[in-house]
């Protein structure tokens, strides 16, 4: 995953309805970039049959302990 | 008796009032008293209600004259972050945007809580929307910390960290989305609980992100959020979301010994880029553990700097998607701050925002099996004590992001992952400024926290530490 640019920031914005300046938009890539790196090494690996929901069927299995 | 009854703690107060020992007007007075006291110096208080809550306590004692003691919390005066509805009551959420919101409902763990007897002392301040981990507030001025005035309490319930420290209310419900509950309680010296997401009805808070958002209490001890969670957990028609089944008994946990339980230490992330006192006061708090007769066990995590990734863009994109609306039409109306943070969200392609939603199963599956053999962990709330006001205010800088990821770079994981978090007072430094640590569980096992909380605090009194006005 690559973190967005702020010239691709300005596009998302404008698409979503919420338009920012370069200044603004520049910030935010400088803000938000971050997560990307983070989040990098999971992007794109997960498995073709994860639904979101299994975060409460695992949160709800017993405990082990 | 203390002479001052708003020294006491929850559950000893709400007895008192019951055995007449004390009445809840004595009780609400001797709040209003120490209230008028602290409040110009700690700005925690977004409304004070002192003559609605004198009527409310001569209500109280009035009923259980005759016999009506409401629940366990007859006439205890409480006030709470201003997030929770209130039918008829002004609810700000810490913004000049809802500056005159008016709530039509009454949110379900407030009202669970009025239904156990409490009364409504006021409003405590907060960050912005609960989206910011400081306690600056752009629209309400910064709250300070009881311990140091010039320092941070932590955020977003920062009226609630410094309420319930300076003894102005005997505690306080607060909100955890990325730290929100223990970072206040790590600066201000108080026991905050983060609850498992599900666990308490969101039904009624301001919300910030649907995935992430968790209801719980500051109070004094451990014992007291036992018993404020007892009565407010729970299923709930209003949020499908709030788990039903049979809860455990909260209250009963916190009389167990720890002997015998295994306490985890993480090997890395947790433990590393210390303050150097804090590295002290972990230490200390493990040496407290093992003398009360716990196993003490080291514990390689998974990568936890993924979970923050994910965290941050789960975050971003629902706290955007719920302001929408106000970025377009208010934007003035917003703190720099957070008005940045919130842009942040415009940045995140929802195939980005759907991936860190269909990883939290796997990742939480992860991190349950690298716990398998102990009973809860043991990590910092944070690197750091409290920084001072000054210092901290970044504001929408260039690096204003990195200065709040450094600061809750310990809770943000253990929100994405939904767990509950339970913040004990366990020192102070040398200058006087508290230092907490966490003790994270599996899912839905406050009562294990609270547990090994209760009998951290019989074995020290970091809790019992009263900040004295300058």
């Amino acid at each position: 995953m690559t973190r967005p640019t702020a010239k691709e920031i300005k596009a998302m914005a404008d698409v979503a309805g919420v338009p920012v300046d370069a200044d603004v938009a520049a910030r935010i890539a400088n803000s938000i970039g971050p997560a990307f790196d983070g989040f990098a090494a999971i992007a794109g690996t997960l498995p073709f049959d994860l639904e979101p929901s299994t975060f409460v069927v695992v949160q709800t299995a017993k405990a082990k302990r | 008796m203390s002479t001052e009854p708003a020294l006491m703690s929850l559950t000893s107060v709400a007895q008192a009032i019951a055995d007449k020992r004390v009445s809840s007007r004595e009780v609400t007075q001797s709040c209003l008293e120490r209230i008028a006291r602290w409040q110009p110096h700690l700005n925690a208080f977004m409304a004070i209600e002192a003559e609605a809550a004198l009527k409310a306590a001569n209500a109280a004692d009035a009923a259980l004259a005759q016999g009506g003691r409401r629940g366990a919390l007859h006439g205890v005066p409480l006030a709470h972050k201003d997030m929770y509805y209130e039918e008829g009551h002004v609810v700000t959420c810490g913004s000049r945007i809802r500056r005159d919101f008016v709530a039509a409902t009454t949110s379900t763990a407030l009202q669970r809580l009025k239904d156990a007897g409490t009364i409504r002392l006021g409003s405590l301040q907060m960050a912005e929307f609960a989206y910011g981990p400081t306690g600056h507030n752009s629209h309400y001025g910064p709250v300070h910390n009881p311990f140091a005035l010039d320092r941070i309490t932590g955020g977003s319930s920062s009226g609630s960290g410094a309420a319930v420290a300076a003894r102005l209310t005997f505690a306080a419900l607060g909100s955890d989305t990325g730290g929100s509950i223990r970072m206040p309680a790590h600066f201000c010296g108080v026991t905050g609980l983060k609850t498992t997401v599900g666990r308490v009805s969101r039904a009624g808070a301001m919300p910030l992100s649907q995935s992430l958002d968790t209801v719980g209490p500051l109070a004094r001890s451990a014992e007291d959020c036992a018993v404020l969670l007892g009565l407010m957990a729970g299923a709930d028609p209003a949020d499908p979301t709030a788990v039903a089944g049979p809860l455990p008994d909260f209250a009963a946990a916190t009389t167990g010994s720890i002997k015998g339980l295994t306490i985890g230490v993480p090997t890395a992330f947790y433990v590393d880029d210390l303050d150097a006192e804090v590295a002290g006061v972990l230490d200390a708090t493990i040496a407290v553990f093992k003398r009360e007769g716990a196993n003490i066990v080291q514990v390689d995590l998974p990568d936890q700097r993924q979970l923050t990734g994910a965290s941050q863009l789960v975050l971003a994109v629902e706290a955007a998607a719920f302001h929408k609306r106000w970025m377009i039409e208010r934007p003035q109306d917003y703190g720099p701050q957070v008005l940045m943070r919130l842009q942040n969200g415009l940045a995140v392609p929802a195939v980005s925002y759907l991936e860190a939603l269909r990883w939290r199963g796997p990742a939480l599956a992860a991190y349950l099996a690298a716990v398998s053999d102990v009973d809860a962990l043991i990590a910092p709330v944070s690197p750091i004590p409290a920084p001072t006001i000054a210092e901290s205010d970044v504001g929408n800088g260039a690096d204003a992001e990195a200065v709040i990821q450094q600061l809750t770079r310990f809770t943000r994981p253990i929100n994405y992952l939904g767990l509950p978090a339970l913040s004990i007072p366990s020192g102070f430094t040398r200058d006087g400024l508290p230092v907490g640590m966490q003790l994270v569980g599996r899912s839905f096992d406050e009562a294990m926290l609270l547990r090994i909380g209760a009998a951290f605090q019989r074995a020290t009194d970091f809790h019992d530490r009263v900040p004295r006005l300058p």
